[in-house]
């Protein structure tokens, strides 16, 4: 009779431990669920960089020197960098940004989802308006702060690269 | 093996009449040249009569049968509860025994399982953290669709070595407008 007892004693305290963890990871995943959704809900900055750069020598722009990677290949090319415009706005999940790049096409940015672990899933496109898409379809995710490039376009000799940089006031630890 | 009577026990026994005869008559002849003896006789036979005569006095102030009579009804009398002062009820207290042996070996028994319990809930990996996921740098190209043109994925380090995406499509087919 004592023995069963103690068993009793003992089934109690698991179960009551397994429900204890199943409420905290549960109340964990809501938590992160509704972090997740509140994060996704909110309006996050962004910056388009549209850059011409050419092969014959020139000037890098001085606003660029931070960004060392447009000084590696695939860019390493280029001898001159020009600054065309630098537009900012704020993404918000599910709703498209347009921005019109010089050669009459624009890119169209949408937040599809800000990640849990805090990073941003976007999605880009590159079109002309009644025309067909240059660039039907790109899914990116990136870091705060940490850009990503679509080159290739030629544009006055040059070619355009754009640079597209999500909440760049907020740099990643 | 009967110890041998001093002087004053056998004066006593004699006193008393407890000697045997052989004995008695040998008392009686050392009593003869012993006056101390005979004296010491005297006191105890004027004790014996003050007390027979005390005795009899008290014995003649008591009236026996009413004594007796009263004890039996005493004896006979009817039983009355004697009501007793509410006195705080001492504490109880439960004597060590293999009952109680049995109770604390359940509570240890319960102790070391929640313990044991209580490690293994604390040592269960749980579901990562949104600060236990490590920080990711970079850019990353998830899916891209060139559509009617080529292109190409790269990969360009960044300035804390970070890897970002580069996405370079061939721009032959859209003419410029």
């Amino acid at each position: 009779m004592s023995l069963i007892r103690h068993l009793l004693v003992i089934t109690v305290l698991l179960s009551c431990a397994v429900v204890f963890r199943a409420s905290g990871a549960s109340a964990q995943s809501s938590s992160l669920v509704k972090s997740d959704r509140a994060a996704s809900t909110s309006k996050v900055p962004a910056e388009v960089l549209v850059v011409l750069a050419k092969e014959e020598a020139g000037e890098v722009d001085p606003q660029l020197k931070k960004l060392t990677a447009l000084r590696r290949p695939p860019f390493n090319a280029f001898r001159s960098m020009k600054i065309l415009s630098r537009p900012k706005l704020t993404l918000t999940p599910g709703k498209d940004a347009l921005v019109s790049l010089p050669n009459g096409r624009r890119v169209k940015l949408t937040l599809l989802r800000v990640m849990p672990n805090g990073r941003y899933k976007v999605r880009a496109a590159i079109n002309r308006p009644d025309k067909s898409d240059y660039l039907p379809l790109l899914q990116v995710v990136a870091s705060a702060g940490d850009p990503f490039f679509v080159a290739g376009q030629s544009y006055q000799g040059g070619t355009l690269v754009v640079g597209v940089i999500v909440d760049p006031k907020k740099t990643a630890q | 093996m009967e110890s041998p009577k001093t002087e004053d026990q056998k004066l006593q026994m004699f006193f008393d009449g407890e000697l045997a005869p052989q004995e008695e008559a040998a008392v009686r002849r050392s009593l003869e040249g012993s006056p101390e003896g005979m004296a010491r006789l005297r006191e105890w036979e004027q004790l014996r009569e003050a007390m027979k005569s005390v005795s009899e006095d008290w014995a003649g102030e008591i009236n026996s049968d009413a004594l007796f009579a009263r004890i039996e009804a005493e004896i006979s009398a009817p039983v009355v509860p004697i009501e007793q002062p509410e006195r705080e009820q001492p504490a109880l207290r439960v004597v060590p025994g293999k009952r109680e042996r049995r109770v604390w070996g359940g509570v240890a028994t319960g102790f070391a399982a929640a313990a044991a319990i209580f490690l293994a809930v604390m040592a269960w990996p749980g579901e990562p953290t949104v600060d236990s996921v490590p920080v990711v740098r970079g850019s990353e190209v998830l899916e891209v669709d060139f559509g009617s043109n080529t292109g190409t994925i790269f990969e360009v380090e960044g300035g804390a070595g970070e890897s970002l995406a580069v996405v370079w499509i061939d721009d032959e087919e859209v003419g410029l407008p």
